[in-house]
């Protein structure tokens, strides 16, 4: 879609009123109304940067986009389903911690009790499914990125151009947070190129890469079209690992959230604030919650690995095994050339084209 | 353009493609003409649930996905497809492990019923509440799914923005068109069908999104609860079969034929293996620790004796003890340590003893105990005032534990190497008997074993409640109930009671339960099995267990015996006694019911012969009144009355009964005689088997009464009891609480807090998860509407057409 550039000018307060975060003031030119890669921003700020991409989907994804997908709106995409997702996750995570949960209440004390054991267990285990599924990618991600400089999240900021819709010709420009790499097909590689962020040339992104892959990139003209395949290659692996790591921490999370030091941690506040009462006038100190909660999770985590109930231990080791294997050999694979003999690497010195042959150009 | 390309290839004649025609370069020229390749893309079938074969075709297409990706040369798809496999992977292994840590057969399974209800409810969701419902009424079917040019096979209108409705045919469109109601005569209908099909996709996709997060949680939470209750029958019944068949083959111990016994005998024997080889590494690896306490302890539980029994387990600790040498202390020895520690006259009494034969025999043996146990003896009767019993003890065990500390303090210590050969030689020759007594008590475990899913606890509560359903109770009374408020149970025990047909259902269903956990546990099928069982197995195991623990095996064994059949006996007694109370009490309350025509009940013409009989002092008036108000009480003491009420004769605790009242209620209500169970029964079964389940009844009326109505005059000890009543047969507090039973108020206040919190928590969710689905349902009506652009070329043509 082809737009003037008056439309983009105009458009460009909208867009200036959407992006929170930046510095007030600052102009922006029409370039910035293009799709552009988060880079700087995720190296500068990388907690605020996360925190703006997933607070601004997360908002999206209860308010703006239910809307638009109810309403059978011809600008709803693909995206904005993805984004979606996020809704099912956290209402059936709530709703599994309410069905252990909500009824105990109205159960006589003894069966509160044996309910409420277990429901806090069962919350644990939600929260610990999350947690472990989303710190354990980064096992096998962040290597990835320290060795190769390939950041298979890397974040870029995409202007949507939406067509009218119901008289609305004015605030047709929004905005989503995609990942560079979320295609491993169509991989993002044209914000890649002059990108002042990695270098003076065009292909700097490509070259630097390719250094740290050991290819000697001064021999080369054009040393996207050889970096190209072989960082597809890597973000492939590092999603596979990644993935099928993240599922087994994910267990082995719920796994630790069902030991038994969990039933005696106290989360009513009102009861923490009563027991500290109770131990300071017994002149003793209470554990805040943190160390509270840290003491307990060391304890389950032992009592996972060490559980005096021989198959349990041993499941629980396998367990853990498991995950930390699959983590280790995404390590593996993806921080260590197999095919480097095989030739998924070009040969730095062979032309990309045979000159002995006839071309045909089209 | 493409106008003009289409005319070029439409006026070209067709004719097959030579060899250089397939050139890529070639169709780029004049000659070649371009044009589309064949499109191989199509519609898939639509299904609620796939086959087995789109199940294993997925699958093997996922691990080709998983082999391509290793290598770093999957596509998005593959990806994609990756991401679920590795979900189910997950789930799998989390299953597997809570799976293994759930100490109870009913938990494991529920582990992996809950994840497959769980993705089974992510997966019925949106095409039972959403799709189906969409697909009936607009004809767009949500779920479509197509397979496209490569092969892969994907949702249709996944991507609202890229949407291949081309692979519709022309009839599908006019299908649609007409559910729809969009225009016959518009322009372009077939496009305007294709997008309203598109946007109706796109919500309800939204609907799907917006509602599938509650749903899956609440479809598997609640089938989980009502897949709980035949699971754990299921399990019941598997566990009583089992447990069945591997005791008889260690009673009736035969070559291992069919290939599940073989399967069966070849895990047992691995298993064993395994265990063996434990234990040698345990020896290995304690070899030069020094035996002491904890490790008795460590080593005796790997005798396989945590099996079987505590006495089992004692004999074995006290035989691994006495492998450990002693150390021999002399005269002198004994006395210097006893110096300081004891009195002084105590170290004179040893000294006069010293050549004393038992002295001399427990000195040489180092039999600390025996020495203590002569010495304190000898010290007793030099003293003037004799000590009593317990100081008796207390100053043997002074002693004794002295000795054995000189004892330890001058012995070398004894490591576990040093006696390993021993240690062995014990665990080979009671291993067998061990093992086996573990598959009696299995057997036991089974039917009687205080834990879930045994054969009793699912009997109680089915006895318990088909009681409480019969008492047909509204949400508030049970919760009342449940609560420990029981007035109105009795008014509901008597409209039962005078419902012949009500009461002909429930004393049925109770005597039929009861006759079905006789079965099970019965003394003629159960304890004496298990009497019957453990004999055997002392037989077989009787030359390997007296070469491992000498001649104490055999009484080791009897004691074993006693002890195993005694727990089983004593178990299975307090639920019957329970079971037989609720149908004693129905019973009475039945006979309490008034007959017509002013006669009095049953029940309150036998309180009056009673009456009549152990108090002929009470005046005509008196007497009614009297009866009227033990009637009552009878009722009372069916509901609620305890084993303490027994040894108070009810004397207390608003019964306040004088001893002629006693013995009238206690005579009344324990007559099976003119009880019409028997008659009620033969209704529905044959007269033998109705005679057998009454007979049982009164077999526990006749106990009762023996041992505890009739029980002496107001002693609360057994001795006493034997001397004033004369009856030679003793019991005890707990044989009479097993025969008293749970009263049947507690008993109904626990089933009625079960219900209620399972009531409860039913409604909650169960309400929650209609709400849902009508809500889902509802707003389906309002997906696929026209929208404005529709009705403006509605509008627009029906104006051209006039």
């Amino acid at each position: 879609m082809v737009y003037s550039i008056g439309v983009q000018s105009q458009n460009i307060n909208r867009y200036k009123s959407v992006s929170f975060g930046k510095k007030e003031g600052k102009e922006k030119s029409v370039c910035e109304n293009h799709d552009a890669l988060m880079y700087e921003e995720k190296k500068k700020r990388p907690i605020s940067t996360a925190l703006k991409i997933n607070g601004d989907k997360l908002v999206n994804a209860f308010t703006t986009y239910p809307k638009k997908g109810l309403k059978g709106s011809k600008n709803a995409n693909f995206y904005e389903y993805l984004t979606m997702g996020t809704v099912p996750y956290l209402a059936g995570s709530a709703t599994m911690i309410a069905v252990f949960n909500l009824a105990s209440k109205f159960f006589d004390t003894p069966a509160a009790k044996n309910a409420s054991k277990l429901g806090k267990k069962m919350g644990l285990g939600v929260a610990m499914y999350g947690v472990a599924k989303t710190v354990s990618k980064k096992l096998v991600e962040t290597p990835v990125n320290l060795k190769y400089g390939i950041d298979v999240n890397l974040p870029y900021k995409k202007i949507i151009h939406e067509l009218p819709e119901k008289g609305n010709t004015d605030n047709l420009v929004a905005h989503e947070y995609h990942k560079a790499y979320e295609s491993v097909d169509f991989p993002r590689w044209d914000l890649f190129y002059n990108n002042e962020n990695f270098g003076p040339d065009r292909n700097s992104y490509f070259e630097k890469v390719g250094k740290k892959m050991g290819i000697d990139v001064e021999d080369l003209e054009h040393a996207d079209q050889k970096v190209k395949p072989l960082i597809r290659e890597k973000v492939v692996k590092t999603r596979l690992f990644s993935t099928l790591s993240s599922y087994l921490w994910a267990a082995t999370g719920v796994g630790i959230a069902m030991q038994s030091p969990w039933e005696k941690l106290v989360l009513n506040p009102k009861t923490r604030i009563n027991n500290a009462k109770l131990l300071k006038e017994a002149g003793l100190k209470a554990d805040n919650f943190v160390v509270d909660f840290g003491k307990k999770f060391v304890e389950s985590c032992k009592q996972f690995v060490n559980n005096p109930s021989k198959p349990t231990k041993y499941a629980g080791r396998a367990l853990l095994g498991a995950a930390v294997g699959m983590t280790l050999l995404g390590n593996f694979a993806t921080l260590f050339d197999f095919n480097k003999d095989k030739g998924s690497k070009v040969n730095a010195s062979s032309p990309l084209i045979d000159e002995s042959k006839e071309k045909v150009v089209c | 353009m493409a106008n003009v390309l289409n005319s070029i290839i439409a006026n070209q004649p067709i004719k097959p493609a030579k060899k250089q025609e397939q050139n890529a370069a070639y169709a780029f020229t004049s000659e070649g003409k371009i044009k589309p390749m064949k499109d191989k893309g199509r519609l898939l079938p639509s299904k609620i649930f796939d086959t087995p074969i789109d199940i294993a075709k997925d699958l093997k297409g996922d691990i080709v996905s998983l082999g391509k990706a290793a290598k770093g040369k999957a596509n998005d798809h593959e990806l994609g497809r990756i991401n679920d496999l590795a979900m189910k992977i997950g789930s799998v292994a989390l299953a597997s492990y809570l799976f293994v840590k759930n100490p109870f057969k009913l938990n494991k399974a529920m582990e992996f019923i809950g994840a497959g209800t769980f993705f089974a409810g992510m997966s019925l969701w949106p095409k039972l509440t959403i799709q189906a419902p969409l697909k009936a009424r607009t004809g767009v079917d949500v779920h479509q799914k197509y397979i496209d040019s490569q092969g892969r096979k994907k949702m249709l209108f996944q991507d609202p923005q890229y949407v291949l409705t081309d692979l519709y045919s022309k009839e599908d469109v006019d299908k649609m068109g007409k559910k729809l109601g969009v225009a016959e005569d518009i322009p372009d209908r077939d496009n305007v069908i294709k997008q309203r099909a598109q946007k109706t996709a796109l919500q309800a996709n939204t609907l799907w999104m917006m509602t599938a997060g509650p749903a899956s949680p609440l479809i598997s939470a609640i089938a989980c609860n009502r897949l709980e209750q035949p699971v754990n029958t299921l399990i019941e019944q598997t566990n009583l079969r089992s447990s069945k068949e591997k005791l008889n083959s260690v009673i009736n111990p035969s070559e291992k034929t069919g290939v599940i016994n073989k399967v069966k005998g070849f895990f047992s024997d691995a298993a064993q293996k395994a265990d063996n080889a434990a234990f040698e590494r345990y020896l290995a690896k304690n070899k030069d620790k020094v035996v002491d306490e904890a490790m008795i302890k460590e080593l005796s539980a790997k005798f396989g004796a945590k099996a079987g029994s505590e006495t089992l387990q004692k004999g074995i600790t006290e035989k691994l003890l006495s492998l450990i040498p002693k150390q021999i202390l002399g005269d002198e020895a004994i006395k210097t340590a006893l110096t300081g520690q004891v009195d002084d006259a105590v170290i004179a009494a040893f000294t006069g003893l010293k050549d004393n034969k038992i002295m001399q025999d427990a000195i040489a043996a180092g039999d600390a105990d025996k020495i203590a146990q002569v010495l304190t003896n000898a010290y007793n009767k030099s003293l003037v005032d004799k000590m009593d019993k317990a100081t008796r003890a207390q100053t043997k065990d002074k002693i004794a534990k002295v000795i054995k500390q000189a004892q330890a303090k001058s012995k070398p210590n004894t490591t576990l190497g040093s006696i390993e050969g021993s240690v062995k030689a014990l665990r080979t020759s009671v291993s067998g008997y061990a093992s086996n007594h573990a598959k009696l008590n299995k057997f036991i475990s089974a039917r009687v074993g205080d834990q879930p899913n045994t054969f009793i606890a699912n009997q109680w509560d089915r006895v318990c409640n088909s009681f409480i359903k019969a008492l047909d109770l509204d949400a508030k009374e049970l919760e009342a109930l449940s609560k420990g408020k029981f007035d109105k149970i009795a008014s509901k025990l008597d409209d039962i009671a005078a419902d012949d047909a009500k009461y002909d259902k429930l004393i049925t269903k109770l005597m039929k339960l009861i006759g079905d956990y006789e079965t099970q546990t019965g003394a003629k099928s159960f304890s004496s099995a298990v009497a019957d069982a453990s004999g055997k197995i002392s037989a077989g195991s009787k030359d390997a267990m007296k070469a491992g623990l000498g001649e104490g095996a055999e009484k080791l064994m009897k004691d074993i015996t006693v002890e195993v059949t005694e727990h089983a006996a004593n178990r299975a007694a307090g639920a019957r006694s329970s079971f037989y109370r609720l149908v004693q009490t129905l019973d009475v309350f039945r006979r309490a019911v008034p007959a017509k025509d002013n006669v009095p009940s049953q029940l309150a013409q036998q309180l009056e012969a009673s009456l009549r009989e152990n108090a002929p002092d009470l005046a005509d008036d008196a007497l009614k009144a009297t009866v009227d108000k033990l009637v009552k009480i009878s009722k009372k003491v069916m509901l609620s009355a305890g084993s303490t009420d027994y040894v108070e004769k009810l004397t207390t605790q608003g019964y306040g009964l004088s001893t002629a009242e006693y013995k009238a209620v206690m005579s009344a209500l324990f007559d099976v005689n003119n009880s019409s169970i028997k008659t009620t029964l033969e209704k529905s079964m044959s007269a033998e088997r109705a005679g057998k389940l009454v007979g049982g009844l009164k077999a526990y009326q006749d106990d009762f009464m023996e041992k505890v109505a009739n029980w002496g005059n107001y002693m609360t000890s057994d001795l006493g009891r034997r001397v004033v009543t004369g009856a030679t047969s003793s019991q005890n507090a707990k044989e009479r609480a097993n025969l008293v039973a749970k009263p049947v108020t507690s008993l109904l206040e626990e089933t009625a807090k079960k219900k209620f919190n399972s009531n409860k928590w039913f409604k909650i969710f169960g309400i929650s998860l209609a709400v849902l689905s009508a809500v889902t349902l509802a707003a389906g009506l309002l997906l696929g509407r026209k929208g404005e652009t529709e009705k403006q070329v509605e509008a627009e043509s029906k104006k051209i057409n006039g």
